[in-house]
């Protein structure tokens, strides 16, 4: 699975926050997208996923575009977003099953990875529990887990580590390997980036909805000229360039 | 302080005119003109079969009075950010509360006019009461009300308990005993003691407020709960934005959704029925006006009347379900489904028609108690039916497109 952003300008409404944005992530590859509040990371999870509409510029899954096969297109993506959004109506158990329904998933199958994680996360004695009764955290991990069930080939997660307990991340990065190992990609924006350096191929450094650099630690180091720097470093030397 | 009220208050009635305008726009103030003609034709029917005094009267005179005084709270227009903002303004949010209740009184006493006016003519044939005993208890009631509304403000900073019981209960026995001897024996007691109750409130309330500690959790979730009532009203008429009900699991109505097979294209079948069936919102707006339908026309004799109660309640409830549809197509993530709009679309349609014939079958029952197997009786069924199936299968598709062809 890849996908690829072409010159991608866009924004809400009439103000453009992305400016001809252009990265990829290939095939069996973890990326983490990085920049300040407001540098654009967000609006670009938008565009992908298609709640926004691009203004100009391209985003191809596998070389399709949303406008090709809709369906099809957001069959290949399971996204969780920064905020959980559930259904108050629904129980957790019901939101699996409503989510199997939606992708026309196997319903044995995919309550066999369901199960699984949702005993990872601790939440499989809470299947007939509401969204009103989950903590923020928890119900971080019901996204996760109906994201993760899914044979989605390329998984967006919007600041994943926030609002999770150190176990709940720990475990995440765990699944997050796996499913590299099958092939599929994963793009996350994070601000946590001790944890995004270790477990990431690439990142992509937004600045003011621009790609400031892109490429693996080592390539970073190059481009900001910063032998021994982490992640940390370059991304404050990046800041600080406005000044 | 009295600057933060001034301005809460301009911008709560700014939005009560914006909604009540809303309402009275809306082809829906109809519904509530029949509604209100029917139960004053019924009312002034009732009254014609009256011409004595009745044992009841009386009671159901005290009754009512008791009721009118339980309407209306205190708007104290707290909101959730203040209990952040505004913590260090403690001190001062007395006079804010002081306000809040001056403004209170208004709509009680509104209300207690109205109820004691509409109640006169009953009171004089059934109950064999005088315009005198009727308006010197009004007064006497307003005097109660502004007592239950000091009550409140006690109650925001914690007080609402005389040496271990409830002080509300106390006052409405109180009351309860005042209005029995007043209705009975002596008029004017309940207007002395109103006076005395309000007296007392009123001269101890800065010390009892002082006394106590300002509860702000309670009294933010408190108002939350009171606008969401009042939102609720205007959101009968129209649509009203951040209404968010409650949600219970009813979990002994799950063989309803037996029925639904788990396939894709039944998808949102599967969330609409169970939502429908679990936010007290829709299923207790379905059962509100179902069942006031079925009782109007159980009571109403009147061919006309029946028939426009039957048609116009079948389709408030179907233009009533439409915000449910809104509101989950408002949800991102069903956004990212691989699932047609026209699948949605079906599968909410399914939703109303199949709620829609209950309604129907319920209002049938009703008329056939009422007009037996007759023609007339017939022809409003069948104009029931004819709603329905306007409803359900030009009305909504084709207003539910609109919408989501507005959305994406």
């Amino acid at each position: 699975m890849t996908l690829e952003i072409k010159e991608l300008t866009g924004g809400y409404g009439q103000v453009s926050v992305l400016k001809k944005e252009t990265f990829t992530v290939e095939n069996g590859q973890v990326v983490g997208l990085i920049g300040l509040n407001g540098a654009g990371k967000s609006t670009t999870i938008k565009h992908i996923i298609g709640l926004l509409t691009p203004r100009g510029g391209q985003i191809l899954i596998d070389g399709m575009s949303l406008h090709d096969n809709v369906e099809a297109y957001r069959k290949k993506i399971a996204y969780v977003p920064e905020m959980p959004i559930l259904y108050p109506e629904l129980t957790l158990r019901e939101h699996i099953d409503m989510t199997i329904m939606a992708y026309g998933l196997d319903h044995d199958a995919t309550w066999n990875n369901a199960s699984e994680l949702l005993k990872t996360f601790r939440l499989d004695n809470k299947l007939d529990w509401f969204p009103q009764n989950f903590s923020k955290g928890m119900k971080q991990k019901v996204m996760i887990v109906c994201a993760f069930m899914t044979d989605a080939r390329l998984f967006i997660i919007d600041e994943p580590f926030t609002g999770l307990d150190p176990l709940a991340v720990n475990d995440l990065l765990n699944i997050v390997e796996e499913k590299k190992q099958a092939g599929c990609s994963v793009l996350m924006s994070t601000h946590i980036l001790a944890t995004v350096q270790n477990h990431a191929d690439k990142f992509v450094l937004l600045n003011h909805g621009q790609v400031r650099a892109d490429g693996t630690l080592d390539q970073l180091k190059d481009k900001f000229d910063m032998k021994d720097a982490n992640l940390d470093d370059i991304y404050i030397k990046m800041s600080n360039e406005d000044l | 302080m009295s600057e933060l009220w001034k301005n809460r208050l301009r911008r709560h009635q700014l939005d009560q005119f914006k909604y009540l305008r809303l309402i009275f726009n809306d082809n829906f103030v109809l519904a509530f003109i029949v509604l209100i003609g029917a139960l004053g034709f019924w009312y002034s029917n009732l009254l014609g079969t009256i011409k004595n005094e009745l044992v009841i009267g009386k009671p159901i005179v005290i009754l009512f009075l008791l009721l009118i005084t339980q309407v209306g709270k205190v708007a104290t227009l707290l909101e959730d950010p203040d209990s952040t903002f505004l913590l260090v303004k403690e001190r001062e949010f007395y006079q804010y509360f002081k306000s809040a209740r001056n403004y209170s009184i208004m709509l009680p006493v509104v209300a207690i006019v109205i109820v004691n006016f509409l109640l006169s003519p009953f009171a004089f044939t059934a109950a064999g009461m005088s315009i005198f005993d009727i308006v010197v208890i009004a007064v006497g009631l307003v005097f109660f009300k502004l007592t239950f509304l000091n009550l409140e403000m006690f109650n925001i900073y914690g007080k609402n308990h005389i040496s271990g019981m409830s002080s509300k209960l106390i006052f409405n026995i109180i009351l309860l005993i005042s209005l029995v001897v007043s209705v009975y024996l002596f008029s004017s007691l309940t207007l002395i003691v109103g006076i005395v109750a309000f007296g007392y409130t009123e001269s101890q309330n800065k010390k009892i407020c002082n006394a106590g500690q300002l509860q702000w959790q309670q009294a933010i979730a408190d108002e939350n709960q009171r606008m969401f009532r009042v939102k609720r009203f205007y959101n009968l008429f129209t649509d009203v934005p951040g209404v968010n009900s409650k949600i219970k699991r009813r979990k002994w109505l799950d063989f309803l959704f037996n029925g639904i097979k788990p396939v894709q294209k039944n998808t949102y079948l599967y969330l609409f029925a169970r939502g429908f069936v679990r936010n007290n919102e829709y299923i207790g707006l379905f059962l509100r006006l179902t069942i006031i339908q079925a009782l109007m026309l159980a009571l109403i004799d009147n061919f006309y009347i029946s028939l426009i109660v039957e048609m116009l309640f079948i389709y408030l409830v179907g233009f009533q379900l439409k915000p449910y549809f809104k509101d989950v197509m408002l949800n991102m993530m069903q956004k990212l489904y691989p699932v047609s709009s026209k699948d949605k679309i079906g599968d909410f349609t399914k939703l109303s028609a199949f709620v829609l014939c209950i309604q129907w079958v319920v209002s049938a029952i009703a008329l056939i108690y009422k007009f037996g197997l007759s023609m007339n009786g017939l022809i409003i069924i069948a104009a029931g039916l004819a709603v329905l199936v306007f409803v359900s299968y030009f009305y909504m598709p084709k207003q539910l497109k609109k919408y989501i062809d507005g959305v994406y």
